[in-house]
């Protein structure tokens, strides 16, 4: 039988317990009242009592209903979610009503109740939290429903009182039962609680345990996800290796054998040499054309297949999808077309900034506008991200500033509020295409 | 979401428990609503003979229906006197005591402080045609504990002095006034005191049963304060008094008079309660008792500090504090209590005084009380009046009868010379104190 079951096992014959005391005690209560009225003690009662006793059905009815009462709450709050603290305290708190309620019905003659309610508050606790909340809990409920300490006080009817009717054999079982039902429940709950706390322990254990697992994992992950890059770094060194090989070596083979060639017959036909430098040209031609092919395949896939406003857009719209940051961005440049390298500069300048805003600023909105004075384009990147106090030039700013100054371009920025960041690209206008 | 609509559903469900509780409660209390409780003692509480003794009650409650149709009040019929405070105390224990009931003799106090009556001053500040001013004064304070009216009076008994009227014709002693002193009394008392047949022992005495609870009473002195928590015995007023007693035996010359000799016609002056008088002077039960000799009742002689005031004794009538029908339970207790009608018919047909002012200045008192005494009586009317005008309430805290036993047993050692009287009584004092702080 696994821990859970045991301790359901053992709750239930708590519960069971406490229902038959609650109806023992309270039933010898009501029977007692009856036989009292029986055989003439009932002036004698009330002078000893000193107050009105509540009706004897009544009395029981409530003790009994009350108890179900605590029961049903009590079942209640364990089938109930355990992070929606406030119906918890509700239901706790009723449990401390009918637990109120039925030991005051039974004139504070059995407090066992009280364990179920301590038994209740305990479990909802972690922590040196569960050691308070059980300290006050039984001693506060203790000292409310405990016959000596109040039950005077309130004025409760002892048991005693109730069986004084009764020959002495009798009175004596009587008050055995009562103590055997407080016993037995005291050892009961002292048996469910340290159950309950050896299950939270191993409970905390296996959590523990998981995540020493869940570590390693990540350990794992992080050395595989370094493998990969550097596979990925090698993997395009040699493409560019092959690249350089098979279309600039190429070229230049042709053309350092066509040079050779023409060294040997320019003494001997201008007309031949001529016509291979021609052929010298074309394949220095033919080279550039495919070092530019080169090139483009080494461009963004985005900007390689959109134009580029289209192309900035489905970028920012990945980052804002995966990174949850919600960016603007504010075009007012028309028509946005350039030359390749400065299409290449812009788009680069605006993903490593926005790229910064969400790994450093941990911001979650980002403004982005473009705008176009004369013949200067100005990026304008901000977002309300920390910042950074004092500025140090990282990977990124470096990168940036060096794309920039290939085209005479500058770069601003600053980390007070945020993070803003102010390109600048002189735009070769005259030379637009299209 | 799930669990939201559990909780909706638990919600509903304790609504609906609620609900259900209320609207049973609400049938129930409209079943019940019609029947009122009525607890009371059969025969007489004066333990006097008694004919129908629930005459009165009867027609009160045929009247108190008729005003209130579709009311029905029940009464357990056949409940001695002495059965009564068991019955009522069972009736507390299973929670079904009357919605209105008689208070056992002697034990008001702790039916009030079981909490089982209802208070009602509320209730007669509200009611405009309820004034505490239409009762005797004595009757009314009757009613309440520390303060607090827990129970209205229904109906009064007062002492009275009984006078041997054929015993003082034939010493040549006409009947003292009304307003007599001790000083009379005493010398009454020594003038008829000798042995009339001559063989050497006493065989006629001044009075019977006259003790120093009554002599303290007509000297006006208060033995406790109305909580019962102090008792005033070192009073001079109940010194005086205690001397006076000790002088009134001494006339009898050592003799003890007893009841037997007051039946024959050989003592001159007894106190009697007006119960007794009411039922031993009209036919048939006058030739049941004291048939010897004429006599009648006249008011009890004053102390030098006060004025021949007597404690009075009231059944009182209360109303559950757990009756469900307030209202109606205080409209009976009117009935039975505060009705002119119902207190007249008291006149007739029980043998107490009734305790509105009203229903005694009627004229009805003096036809009944010249019924019953035909010819030969000289009861004013107007003496019974001024005696339940001047007269006491008697002190109803629990410890009471333990405090007076206390002070019997004490006082008739100083009576018989055994203590000093000065000492004695502020000892008494001491020790009846103690006794109530218990």
């Amino acid at each position: 039988m696994s821990k859970e079951c045991v301790i359901t096992k053992l709750q239930q014959i708590i519960y069971g317990l406490n229902l038959a005391a609650v109806c023992f005690v309270s039933g010898i209560m009501m029977y007692s009242m009856f036989k009292i009225v029986d055989t003439m003690y009932a002036g004698q009662f009330l002078r000893m009592i000193g107050r009105r006793p509540w009706q004897p059905e009544l009395m029981m009815a409530v003790a009994v209903i009350c108890y179900f009462s605590l029961v049903f709450f009590s079942c209640l709050g364990q089938t109930c979610d355990q992070r929606e603290r406030e119906i918890r305290n509700v239901i706790l708190f009723l449990e401390v009503l009918f637990c109120i309620g039925s030991s005051v019905a039974m004139n504070m003659n059995y407090n066992g109740l009280v364990l179920l309610v301590v038994a209740d508050m305990v479990r909802g606790q972690k922590g040196s939290r569960q050691k308070f909340v059980m300290g006050s809990a039984i001693i506060g409920l203790y000292t409310i429903l405990d016959y000596n300490l109040m039950g005077i006080h309130f004025s409760m009817i002892p048991l005693d009182t109730f069986i004084f009717c009764f020959s002495t054999g009798i009175q004596a079982m009587i008050r055995g039962t009562v103590s055997i039902f407080r016993s037995l429940n005291l050892v009961l709950f002292i048996l469910y609680l340290t159950m309950l706390i050896q299950g939270e322990y191993q409970e905390r254990e296996r959590i523990q345990n998981l995540n020493e697992q869940l570590e390693e994992a990540n350990r794992k992950l992080k050395l595989y996800a370094e493998e990969a890059e550097r596979n990925a770094e090698t993997r395009e060194r040699n493409r560019l290796a092959r690249e350089i090989h098979d279309t600039l070596g190429h070229a230049l083979t042709g053309i350092v054998a066509g040079v050779d060639a023409c060294l040997m017959t320019i003494d001997i036909s201008t007309e031949a040499t001529k016509k291979q430098l021609e052929k010298i040209g074309d394949v220095a031609r033919q080279g550039i054309t495919d070092v530019r092919r080169s090139v483009r395949k080494l461009r963004p896939d985005a900007l390689e297949k959109l134009e580029l406003e289209d192309a900035i857009t489905g970028m920012l719209e990945n980052l804002a999808a995966t990174s949850g940051v919600k960016v603007m961005f504010q075009n007012q440049v028309k028509p946005f077309q350039f030359h390749e390298d400065e299409e290449e500069v812009i788009y680069r300048v605006i993903q490593e900034a926005t790229t910064n805003a969400v790994r450093h600023g941990h911001a979650d909105k980002i403004w982005i506008t473009i705008t176009k004075e004369n013949a200067w384009l100005t990026i304008t990147v901000k977002d309300n991200g920390v910042g950074c106090g004092e500025m140090k030039e990282g990977f990124g700013l470096k990168h940036m500033k060096e794309r920039l100054s290939l085209l005479n371009g500058t770069l601003e920025y600053n980390g007070e509020d945020g993070f803003l960041i102010v390109a600048g690209i002189p735009i070769r206008w005259g030379e637009e295409k299209g | 979401m799930k669990n939201g609509r559990k909780q909706t559903v638990w919600m509903i469900m304790i609504a609906a428990a609620v609900l259900a509780a209320a609207a049973y409660r609400c049938v129930w209390e409209r079943n019940s609503g019609r029947i009122l409780r009525f607890g009371m003692l059969a025969g007489s509480y004066w333990e006097v003979p008694t004919g129908n003794c629930y005459e009165v009650i009867d027609a009160a409650i045929q009247r108190f229906e008729a005003a209130h149709p579709g009311v029905q009040v029940e009464y357990t019929s056949g409940i001695r006197k002495e059965d009564y405070p068991e019955w009522l105390a069972e009736q507390i224990v299973m929670g079904t005591e009357p919605d209105v009931f008689m208070i056992p003799a002697g034990e008001f106090d702790t039916i009030a402080s079981l909490g089982v009556l209802k208070k009602l001053d509320g209730l007669a500040e509200q009611d405009d045609g309820f004034q505490p001013e239409d009762y005797y004064q004595g009757a009314y304070e009757s009613g309440k504990i520390r303060g607090i009216q827990y129970a209205l009076p229904y109906e009064s008994v007062p002492t009275l002095m009984f006078v041997n009227k054929t015993l003082l014709e034939r010493e040549g002693i006409s009947i003292p006034e009304d307003n007599w002193s001790w000083e009379e009394f005493l010398s009454v008392c020594r003038q008829v005191t000798k042995d009339t047949d001559g063989d050497g022992s006493i065989d006629q005495y001044g009075c019977y049963d006259y003790g120093w609870k009554e002599a303290a009473n007509a000297n006006g002195a208060v033995l406790f304060d109305e909580a019962g928590r102090t008792s005033y015995f070192g009073n001079s007023k109940v010194e005086t008094a205690v001397r006076f007693v000790k002088e009134l035996n001494a006339a009898n010359e050592g003799y003890l008079v007893t009841a037997k000799e007051f039946d024959r016609g050989n003592v001159a002056f007894r106190p009697l309660a007006f119960s007794d008088y009411r039922t031993y002077k009209p036919y048939p039960w006058r030739i049941k008792k004291y048939s010897d000799f004429e006599w009648d009742c006249i008011r009890m002689p004053s102390g030098p500090d006060g004025g021949g005031r007597t404690e009075l004794d009231t059944l009182l009538m209360g109303i559950s504090s757990r009756s469900r029908q307030e209202t109606l339970a205080w409209e009976f207790l009117k009935e039975l209590c505060h009705s002119e009608e119902t207190q007249v018919q008291l006149l007739e047909a029980s043998q107490g005084m009734p305790v509105l002012r009203k229903a005694a200045e009627s004229d009805a008192l003096q036809d009944i009380l010249g019924e019953d005494t035909p010819g030969s009586s000289n009861m004013d009317v107007t003496i019974i009046r001024q005696v339940m005008e001047e007269a006491a309430a008697t002190p109803n805290f629990r410890l009471y009868q333990s405090a007076m036993d206390l002070a019997d047993g004490e006082i008739s050692r100083m009576l018989h010379g055994d203590v000093a009287l000065d000492n004695g009584l502020l000892k008494l004092q001491r020790e009846v104190n103690s006794l109530l702080r218990q």
